[in-house]
């Protein structure tokens, strides 16, 4: 049964620790009754410095030989696929949810690009907004005290 | 009697679900399959979902089984293993009963493997045992041993009531 926690696939959840980031965990549980797998979230603390994973990227995780603190008990592996930026590992080009990027632009080459059309190649990586206008980072709360600062995280 | 509830309820009998044939070698850790919600080159892999998760998720309670979808243009499952290292199938325009066929090939159990595990689970119970679960339930049983003080009385030299009684 020790093998349960080992390598884990999740999701990056939004979390404020420094040296960590959260991770949902969706696994599959058998209701005994329905004979029936209904999914059933897990979260786990990973070790990650680098900051190598952000909301929203699915991430695999290894269960350290020995945990780091009380709530950080898995590290970040691998980024399998990161928000946005998804890499078919078939054919090695770049998606966007069910067409390649390639494809999209012989498209849009054909039919003329709009001026504010995102464009990959020219977008910086990830986090460039992040405080001005993407609050994924961190986890939101609902606003119980107005103290005059102020609290981008709040809704 | 009514009929089960829900979209083809037999997906939900422990039969069915015993009889899953894909069980994943021991160093499979996480399977994953991607696949998308439209598409006739998807449908073995979506009809793959729909039928056959839930009997891979029961033969294998210890991999973590993953579904994910609208990711890529084709779909293709995704084995992890114990050291990291993944392995990539592509199921683009096949049947569910290829798919599940080319898995077992590939990263499943073959049927000696499992006919041969299965044979070691059921010698592991000791036939010189007695009780509860056991082939036979009191020693009592045997020829040649005590019958049952439940129905005869032991006789008195056995009995510490009459052996350690006052002389």
């Amino acid at each position: 049964m020790a093998a349960r926690g080992l390598l884990l696939m999740g999701q990056c959840m939004p979390c404020i620790k420094h040296n960590a980031s959260k991770i949902r965990i969706r696994r599959m549980e058998l209701d005994k009754n329905l004979n029936m797998y209904f999914k059933k979230d897990t979260f786990y603390f990973a070790h990650d410095p680098q900051k190598l994973c952000k909301t929203g990227d699915v991430v695999l995780i290894r269960e350290l030989p020995e945990r780091m603190t009380r709530l950080i008990t898995h590290s970040v592996e691998k980024v399998v696929y990161p928000l946005g930026d998804i890499t078919d590992p078939i054919t090695g080009k770049k998606v966007v949810v069910g067409k390649y990027r390639e494809d999209i632009e012989m498209a849009n080459q054909l039919f003329g690009k709009s001026d504010k059309a995102f464009d990959y190649e020219k977008a910086p990586p990830r986090g460039r907004l992040e405080g001005t206008k993407d609050f994924t980072h961190g986890e939101t709360y609902i606003k119980y005290h107005e103290d005059g600062t102020e609290q981008p995280f709040a809704v | 009697m009514p009929f089960m509830k829900g979209r083809e309820p037999i997906r939900r009998t422990l039969k069915y679900l015993n009889e899953g044939k894909l069980v994943l070698k021991d160093n499979v850790r996480i399977f994953s399959v991607c696949y998308n919600t439209y598409g006739n080159h998807h449908s073995g892999a979506r009809d793959l979902v729909f039928w056959n998760i839930p009997q891979i998720q029961f033969r294998n309670p210890d991999v973590q089984v993953v579904t994910l979808k609208n990711i890529a243009p084709s779909p293709f499952v995704r084995c992890f293993f114990e050291d990291g290292r993944d392995m990539i199938i592509d199921i683009d325009s096949k049947n569910r009963d290829e798919i599940v066929e080319h898995l077992i090939n590939v990263v499943g159990k073959t049927r000696k493997q499992l006919v041969a595990e299965a044979r070691l689970a059921e010698s592991k119970d000791n036939p010189a045992n007695f009780g509860y679960g056991c082939e036979r339930h009191c020693i009592c049983e045997i020829p040649g041993q005590m019958s049952c003080p439940g129905t005869v009385p032991l006789p008195e030299d056995v009995r510490g009531k009459f052996k350690f009684a006052a002389k």
